[in-house]
């Protein structure tokens, strides 16, 4: 498509844009959703698109072109120029990065068998038989295959090609109302890809979790699940958005070299991960991904950027533009050096928490939240896990990064419905977490 | 557009499809978003395509594309169509959808002063109007978030059963951030939205502004004048925007078919409530809720749904008793019943689902005054910040923002986050008393695999629960 990018970039200087992004999109991504051991819907995505971003003297627009016809792309411009000529300028508009860049091919972030592949429902029959298998009585999950082509052309030098496939699967396995597990499996090679993985923890956790009494209340040592601390730190990843920062959605707020999370605790964006679900070669505007240490040995480094907050902050990108808004692409929490069961032999009394959703902020400053576990909770006493239920996460978010008290080697690579931004996390044992619940 | 609509779905007839559907959407709008006084941008939306869902041998298929030639059509109603069959073969049942009466039908809603007849510029000077009001209260608001956003939402649903149905339905919006930060504390309005079907005028009559400036002014005055709320058991009157989460949260998901039955275990979760549950009592004999996507104006407007099926009201709760679930054909099918035409689809690229649309308690018989006249202790809860529930929409938490004391029925000091964390069967067991007026807030609801936030409508009247065990961060 870099004919196209080529001719809307061509038509925009004419007509006198300053700055011009050009972002297309070709995306195949199919679906497979099932319930009650059943597929209930299958579904295919073939779709081509152009995102387009402009800037004429500070003044600054988007918009997405999907019928790339020249008359339409010529009227496009046209209307984008015509509505921005009234408007007040962004005043902190420092530009985009200034190309070319040179690029290296992320290992494992395409695989031919993927694009290939025709006919996914055999994965969906092996999650669902090994969740059956691990006692489950109803599974239900939803498998995702992509295949992605990016072409990206700035008026700043910019020319850079990236394509990816992806397959990934989430299940949730039931017994009867109140007994569930929920497992996921995201990767970017097909080889790598272990359906089996996730439908086993999804049946696992169900069946340990049979016939859970009313949980407790008050403060407990809660260890983490990577699918439940994958959820906080996903939405803490947007608070690390300098955009965030700004638009006052974020604990993180003035407090650039402070410390805010305990220092076992590091918290990298990798952009350029291996067989990472959000990794690309590239930003927004062309620059080279990395790795940016956001939160390092407990002390809170940088704000995610792109090049014009990085400038209006007088520092580099950390090459995660959004240009609008800056995004991370994996988060990742350094492993520690406990083995899951050595975490599990720390907790004399408290509580496993193997997923989570529903985290809603009282104040995304302060960072008090709240959020739900769901599926297998437990108590955990000497050893011994025993079913709960009906209780609820009520804390801080710095609060439960400063309290953290060890991390396992192994971590997960975790992206589902509810972890929007890709996570990699360890079991994360946390002290003295708020714990609630309805009492009437 | 007509045209190719009607192909999609005969050329699904053809390749062997029971059931063919065909959803062509567009949509145009802008929006506008200020930060901290600084317009961030102009964003023009442009979309169009077309979805085609088809059942071939009881399994379900569903593709879309957003080129919108006769080729493009026809492989995706192809794509469909081999993955529809491909799903029959995973499937204990085959899937079937409920017989209905179809229509062939065009509706739209009228704007009196149409947004896109308007300059962005103006569109802006909407959110420099909160910037100056907020700016003018003399209350210290560092961070200030604002967002425009309008958008015409043109479809043509077609289906083999003989519906087709055209609407044109314009949706306009501003949603705000605000932080206030006096004396040393910090307190926010996060995502506060005014929102309607219609054009400019409904905003402009609505003067969010005005909402703005409320917002800020509670909120230093719970800075100053904030107390810890009465632990224990209390009162507890919560206002419309209060009872309208609650409502949806606890009545409008939970009542679900297609969640009831399972097929949203997946993601956004079961329901604590079951078939069998119809005709049930779960709450007091004052607690009427309704869903209902016939509201002129309303942000959840709609008069038939995607899959052609024509909207009425639906008595979800009717005096405390269960009286009916939300459901689209192939949940109604299941259940032996006729749908409610709550299917929605955020897009064309998007199956239709079971949604809500305006979901509100209907109003009671007591003035506010009454409602409040013999609470000897108790707490106002105008606002909310906080809150989820469970998966199976039975535990839930709602945490004031702007909160007040009741004592010896008067309203005094304002509280600081009173938690309401309750069960469903007790909140609306609890209610003894609701209000005569009804108002709606706006909300963006969210469900599906790929998500879809559909705008929604939620709201109701005040209303009263006695003996609540009301809780303190």
């Amino acid at each position: 498509m870099f004919d196209v990018n080529e001719l809307i970039l061509k038509k925009a200087k004419e007509l006198g844009f300053g700055d011009v992004v050009v972002l297309s999109h070709e995306m195949n991504r199919r679906q497979v959703r099932f319930a009650n051991n059943e597929i209930t819907v299958a579904k295919n995505w073939h779709e081509r698109k152009v995102e387009l971003f402009v800037e004429l003297e500070k003044r600054i627009a988007g918009t997405t072109i999907t019928e790339l016809s020249e008359e339409n792309i010529e009227r496009t411009l046209k209307t984008l120029l015509s509505n921005m000529k009234g408007m007040a300028p962004k005043e902190d508009y420092y530009g985009i990065a200034e190309g070319p860049f040179e690029y290296r091919d992320i290992p494992e972030t395409f695989d031919k068998a993927i694009v290939e592949l025709d006919e996914p429902n055999e994965y969906v029959e092996r999650a669902i038989n090994a969740a059956l298998e691990e006692g489950a009585k109803r599974v239900a999950g939803v498998l995702y295959t992509d295949h992605d082509r990016i072409y990206l052309t700035t008026s700043n030098g910019v020319e850079a090609f990236d394509e990816g496939t992806g397959i990934e699967i989430s299940v949730r396995a039931f017994i009867g109302d109140l007994e569930s597990g929920h497992g996921t499996n995201s990767v970017r090679v097909l080889k790598k890809f272990d359906p089996e993985s996730a439908g086993r923890k999804a049946g696992e956790i169900a069946s340990l979790a049979r016939n859970p009494e009313q949980g407790p209340e008050g403060k407990f040592d809660v260890i983490f699940d990577p699918l439940a601390f994958a959820n906080l730190l996903s939405y803490m990843s947007f608070m690390t958005s300098a955009y965030a920062a700004e638009a006052g959605f974020s604990f993180l707020v003035n407090k650039l070299g402070q410390k805010v999370a305990n220092e076992i605790v590091t918290i990298k964006d990798v952009g350029n991960m291996p067989n990472g679900y959000g990794t690309r070669k590239f930003d927004d505007e062309g620059v080279p991904t990395r790795e940016t240490a956001i939160i390092e040995n407990g002390t809170f480094r940088t704000f995610l950027l792109n090049t014009s907050l990085a400038r209006k902050y007088k520092t580099e990108t950390t090459a995660n533009a959004g240009l609008i808004m800056p995004h991370a692409w994996n988060i990742v929490l350094e492993p520690g050096d406990y083995s899951r069961e050595e975490l599990f032999s720390e907790v004399k009394r408290g509580i496993y928490i193997t997923n989570v959703w529903y985290t809603r902020f009282q104040n995304y400053v302060t960072g008090d939240f709240s959020t739900i576990p769901r599926d297998g909770i437990f108590l955990v006493e000497n050893g011994e896990l025993r079913p709960i239920r009906n209780i609820r996460v009520s804390d801080n978010l710095q609060n439960i990064l400063e309290s953290i008290a060890a991390l396992t080697k192994e971590s997960h690579h975790v992206h589902w419905w509810e972890v929007d931004t890709p996570v990699s996390t360890p079991y994360v044992l946390v002290k003295d977490v708020g714990i609630t619940r309805a009492t009437k | 557009m007509h045209e190719l609509v009607e192909f999609a779905v005969e050329k699904a007839l053809e390749l062997g499809a029971s059931y063919a559907e065909a959803r062509f959407e567009e949509k145009n709008g802008t929006s506008l978003t200020m930060k901290n006084g600084s317009p961030e941008g102009l964003e023009v939306l442009a979309e169009k395509g077309m979805g085609i869902r088809v059942l071939v041998d009881g399994g379900m298929g569903f593709a879309s594309t957003n080129v919108l030639t006769k080729e493009s059509v026809a492989e995706a109603v192809k794509r469909a169509v081999k993955l529809a069959k491909a799903a029959s073969r995973v499937r204990n049942e085959p899937i079937r959808f409920s017989e209905e009466n179809f229509h062939r039908i065009s509706y739209k809603v009228k704007m009196k002063k149409d947004f896109r007849d308007v300059s962005p510029e103006e569109k802006l000077e909407l959110l420099r109007k909160i910037e100056e009001e907020v700016k003018a209260t003399g209350v210290n608001v560092p961070m200030r978030f604002i967002r425009y956003y309008d958008q015409v939402w043109h479809k043509i649903i077609a289906n083999s059963d003989g519906a087709f149905i055209e609407s044109v339905i314009p949706r306009i919006s501003t949603t705000y951030n605000l932080v206030v930060f006096e004396n040393g504390q910090m307190e926010q309005a996060p995502f506060v939205q005014r929102a309607f079907s219609g054009g400019l005028e409904l905003i402009e009559k609505d003067e969010p502004w005005k909402w703005a400036v409320k917002d800020v002014q509670a909120l230093k005055k719970l800075i100053y004048e904030g107390k810890k709320p009465p632990e224990g058991k209390v009162d507890l009157v919560i206002s419309p925007e209060v009872a309208g989460i609650a409502v949806h949260e606890s009545v409008g998901h939970p009542y679900e078919a297609d969640r009831i039955l399972g097929r949203e275990a997946a993601q956004a979760g079961e329901s604590f409530v079951k078939p069998e549950m119809l005709g049930e009592r779960i709450g007091s004999e004052v607690v009427t809720v309704i869903d209902d996507p016939t509201i002129p104006n309303s942000w959840g407007f709609y008069l038939y749904d995607d899959e052609g099926v024509k909207a009425r009201p639906r008595y979800l709760i009717r005096n405390g008793i269960i009286t009916e679930f939300l459901t689209n054909r192939e949940y109604a099918a299941k259940l032996g019943q006729r749908s409610n035409a709550a299917a929605r689809a955020i897009n064309y690229n998007r199956e239709p689902i079971v949604r809500m649309a305006n979901t509100y308690l209907a109003p009671g018989d007591h003035s506010f005054e009454e409602l409040i006249e013999d609470i000897k202790l108790g707490v106002y809860m105008v606002s909310f910040n906080e809150w989820n529930i469970d998966d199976r929409r039975y535990q839930q938490r709602y945490i004031g923002r702007e909160a007040y004391l009741i004592e010896n029925g008067e309203i005094k000091h304002p509280v600081r986050r009173p938690i309401l964390e309750i069960t469903t069967r007790a909140l609306w067991s609890s209610v003894d008393a609701v209000g005569k007026d009804v108002e709606f807030y706006p909300g963006t609801c969210g469900k599906g695999e790929p998500g879809q936030g559909v705008p929604v409508w939620m709201g109701g009247a005040h209303a009263r629960l006695r003996d609540i065990p009301l809780r303190r961060p």
